[in-house]
């Protein structure tokens, strides 16, 4: 991270180091918001929004931080911005914010905004440490978007609440695949995500820890 | 630096003075968005009170359509109205939690898994005349299968006969027990039943399984036992005397209050 | 001797520099059902065992039979049933087959109830095979390894735990999970944790549960709702269960349910082979048995007024569900299961007490074997670890050697 470029640090946490994909951050919120994409949409909001102004809070004072309070601190500030982003959504966005319930709440505990500010805002200029937050935001609700696209399509057969596939209960054809509506799809949707950017980054695999005994090579049948 | 700011001087500084400029970010937050977020709030009580109702389409002005709405506070014991609480900040949920407002069930009686049921509820008339209203809105609520369901049921003026029922919450499998909400399954209780005949004391509306054929009976959501299963014990509790079945007498005309009073005091010797 | 010329014929473009070179798992997994393999493992040729695969589970998939000719029958018996007392056949494709193999819905002809459960049964089992063992052939390929003959026994025990009246297209949705996301993504045959065939019910339990679960799935006749003997048992307890039903009814199949596990006798015979041929582990059969039984007569004494559930006895939860099926072929599958011998006792324990707790306690799920086994089969690497461990130990203070590290 040396050489950061204001590019680099927006545009590498989307592929080639996603917080959720490659840094296995913040998986809780994403299982809990994704059932539709409007949902995801606004988290994925809120989410930009408190990583990246605690970043720049935390980036501007981070010289005058003492190292023995400084996760405390990191914490006010987030906890402070995501209070603020709650009171704000329940004000102007109701509806949705009855949907994200206590997940608004619980940006404090995403690991992602925490690892920015002590990974990053710490070491960094403010101006990069805001494009950084901004970047893994971005990182997140990629991530988010994608599977909220899978589960609200095949779960409900609407993308953002248009109905796309009609389902059967309301006389269409579609039978809507109710396990994608249930959290733990999400983490199939994330695994099989896992497994294409892995194959089109392959630098993204991990050693192996062990050696297994070599097969039989069923190559050469002879 | 680093050296001045671990000293105990810059901690302290710093702390505090974060923490007073978070607080008064947050407070005024907190503070000014306040009244706005109350507004949300009922707004989303009426849009439910109004689409039980089949009063609700959307984007329209829910405040004036609710004028048409009269909020009033029952006596779940005696069916009479009372003016002890204002309507419009009475809480029935936090009532049922204070012991001093409130009841507790047991066993058989308490048939829709509730454990506390408060002594007064509110009710919300449709129609010109309160007194001789064209809906009654009830409040009802018990136990589905993964956790407490509420919702409102719509009465016609006779106090018996279904118009719609809504639930706006509940966390009941999806695809199955989450159908409640189906628009397909909540149109079927236009028209239906509480009670099978007009002596009748304890509601007969039931959900079965396997087409509905009476008047009384509601075709159950299809694979969702307990689901169903629920939604029947919390009609039958909150209709029955033990709820809103006093309340209900006065607008059936057959069943004198008297009569009530007295098929209360049985069933109630009963569950003792 | 045609076929032996044949293949060997072919065998070269198949090798490497051949033009199919790319398709060398397929002429592989034809040769080897023909003739046994030319080459012999030299170490362990899958993680877990060192035998001869193919022959394992051709051997399985025979002691399929009985449950399975059993279950068409029973099927079809059941649909005929209904039909008999005024409900509506299903039309359509099946309903002409029938018609000419069968000519009408005789429910005390043999040869009818076999033909329409076989209209049911044998469609399901043939889009399992072509659907799954196409992503088996494909995995393979893109792997450069032989198909592994485990999927044989997948797809027969996977089409068996179906109810008859699934549409086809959730049933190559459920093998497409149970072999990709089950299996293949952890290395394929071997190398997975858990049962893929389960896995693949599973998928379909929580996806659909309209068409897997409830009363009207199990007969094939439009709008009859026949429920299980567990959702008897679950909604109106056991005397509306007894009365309905004898015990023996349920022990010889004659009650609805997933073609294959209705009939526990058929299944105790396949269980009987599996056993003589030292193929199925007995421990661990023994395991979810006893597991099974000391639960039950726990929930029998505790006892409960409004859980009906409470008060089944062990032989009743052996008999209905799915219980005997899974026990017998689900529990037992060697690669998803604990592989130490003590192991495989706790773990078969692990999955009768899990089963007998999700079937009574639990409101939701009538049937808790198959997500006991799931269960289980998570627990089964860490039974082996301690057991593995224990072992090392002992071993340890048998022979002085001091160990290399501590663990």
């Amino acid at each position: 991270m040396s050489a950061a470029t204001p590019k680099g640090v927006l545009t590498t946490p989307i592929f080639k180091n996603n917080p959720i994909a490659l840094q296995i951050l913040g998986i809780c919120s994403a299982l809990a918001v994704t059932t539709s994409m409007s949902v995801s949409l606004v988290m994925t909001l809120a989410v930009i929004f408190v990583t990246a102004f605690s970043n720049l809070f935390v980036s501007l004072i981070r010289n005058h931080i003492p190292s023995s309070i400084r996760i405390i601190v990191q914490m006010t500030i987030i906890a402070s911005l995501v209070i603020v982003v709650d009171q704000i959504l329940k004000a102007y966005a109701y509806e949705i914010s009855k949907q994200l319930s206590v997940f608004v709440g619980l940006i404090i505990t995403n690991c992602i905004v925490m690892g920015r500010a002590e990974g990053f805002a710490m070491t960094n200029t403010p101006g990069m440490s805001f494009l950084d937050g901004v970047g893994n935001g971005i990182g997140y609700g990629f991530i988010l978007m994608t599977v909220g696209f899978f589960r609200e399509l095949l779960g409900a057969g609407s993308v953002f609440g248009f109905t796309v596939l009609q389902p059967v209960q309301d006389g269409g054809w579609y039978v809507p695949n109710g396990l994608l509506l249930l959290p733990p799809s999400a983490f199939f949707i994330i695994g099989l995500i896992i497994w294409v950017l892995r194959e089109t980054h392959p630098e993204q695999v991990e050693e192996n820890e062990f050696k297994m005994k070599e097969n039989t090579q069923p190559k050469e049948a002879v | 630096m680093a050296q001045s700011n671990n000293s105990i001087k810059k901690i302290l500084t710093v702390a505090f003075a974060l923490c007073i400029v978070c607080s008064v970010i947050v407070s005024t937050a907190a503070v000014a968005l306040r009244p706005m977020q109350q507004l949300n709030q009922e707004l989303d009580r009426k849009t439910n009170i109004l689409s039980v109702a089949n009063l609700y389409e959307e984007g329209m002005d829910v405040e004036a359509e609710f004028e048409k709405i009269t909020a009033r506070v029952v006596d779940l014991r005696t069916g009479e109205y009372t003016d002890e609480f204002d309507p419009d900040t009475y809480n029935s949920f936090e009532a049922a939690r204070d012991p001093a407002s409130s009841r507790t069930l047991s066993g058989d009686r308490d048939i829709a898994g509730l454990s506390r049921q408060e002594n007064f509820s509110t009710v919300y008339l449709v129609g010109e005349d309160p007194d001789d209203p064209e809906q009654i809105i009830l409040p009802i609520r018990g136990q589905g299968l993964w956790g407490l369901m509420r919702g409102y049921i719509s009465l016609e003026g006779d106090g018996n006969t279904f118009v719609g029922i809504t639930y706006y919450e509940h966390s009941e499998t999806p695809g199955l027990g989450a159908e409640v909400n189906n628009p397909r399954w909540q149109a079927q209780w236009e028209g239906k039943e509480v009670f099978a005949d007009d002596q009748a004391v304890a509601p007969a509306i039931s959900l079965v399984k396997g087409g509905a054929s009476e008047s009384t009976e509601v075709d159950a959501l299809s694979g969702a036992t307990l689901t169903s299963r629920g939604v029947t014990n919390m009609l039958k509790f909150w209709l029955s005397p033990e709820g809103f079945g006093e309340y209900l007498a006065r607008f059936r005309g057959e069943v004198s209050p008297d009569e009530a009073q007295d098929a209360d005091v049985e069933l109630e010797s009963e569950g003792a | 001797m045609g076929i032996r010329q044949t293949l060997d014929n072919l065998e070269p473009h198949f090798h490497k520099g051949g033009k199919y070179e790319k398709f060398y798992p397929l002429y592989e997994a034809v040769d080897t059902i023909f003739y046994s393999p030319p080459d012999v493992a030299k170490t362990t040729a899958h993680v877990r065992d060192g035998i001869d695969l193919k022959r394992i589970m051709i051997t399985v998939w025979l002691c399929t039979f009985p449950a399975m000719f059993f279950g068409m029958w029973n099927a079809g018996w059941q649909a005929n049933m209904a039909i008999a007392d005024g409900f509506a056949s299903m039309d359509g494709w099946r309903e002409a087959i029938m018609m000419v193999l069968a000519s009408g819905h005789e429910a005390d002809s043999l040869w009818a109830n076999f033909v329409l459960g076989a209209t049911y049964f044998l469609p399901i089992y043939l889009v399992t095979f072509v659907v799954g063992g196409f992503w088996e052939v494909l995995f393979a390929i893109k792997r450069g390894h032989e198909v592994n003959e485990g999927f044989f026994v997948t797809s027969i025990l996977y089409a068996l735990i179906l109810p008859a009246t699934i549409p086809l297209w959730q049933v190559a949705l459920g093998i497409t999970f149970g072999v990709v996301i089950g299996k293949e993504i952890f290395g394929g045959t071997g190398k997975n944790f858990l049962n893929p065939a389960l896995t693949g019910r599973a998928f379909l339990y929580f996806a659909y549960p309209a068409q897997i679960s409830g009363d009207a799935v199990w007969v094939a006749a439009d709008g009859f709702t026949g429920a299980t003997a567990l959702s008897v048992a679950y909604q109106d307890g056991m005397a509306a269960l007894s009365s309905q039903w004898s015990w023996w009814d349920a022990f010889l199949g004659f009650m609805p349910g997933s073609v294959g596990e209705t009939s526990t006798l058929a299944i105790f015979i396949g269980a009987a082979v599996l056993l003589w041929t030292k193929i199925a582990s007995w421990r661990i059969m023994l395991g979810v048995f006893l597991g099974m039984v000391v639960t039950s007569a726990l929930l029998n004494m505790v006892g409960s007024e409004s859980n009906p559930m409470f008060a089944m006895p062990w032989y009743w939860h052996l008999v209905v569900g799915g219980f005997a099926f899974g026990m017998v072929f689900m529990a037992t599958d060697p690669v998803s299961a604990s592989m130490t011998n003590p192991g495989r006792l706790i773990f078969g324990a692990l999955i009768g007490v899990m089963t007998v707790l999700i079937r009574v306690v639990n409101p939701a799920f009538p049937e808790g074997i198959m997500l006991a086994i799931l269960f289980a089969n998570l627990f089964a690497p860490l039974i082996d670890h301690f057991f593995v461990q224990a072992n090392i130990k002992r071993r340890l203070q048998r022979t002085g050697v001091p160990a290399e590290e501590t663990a």
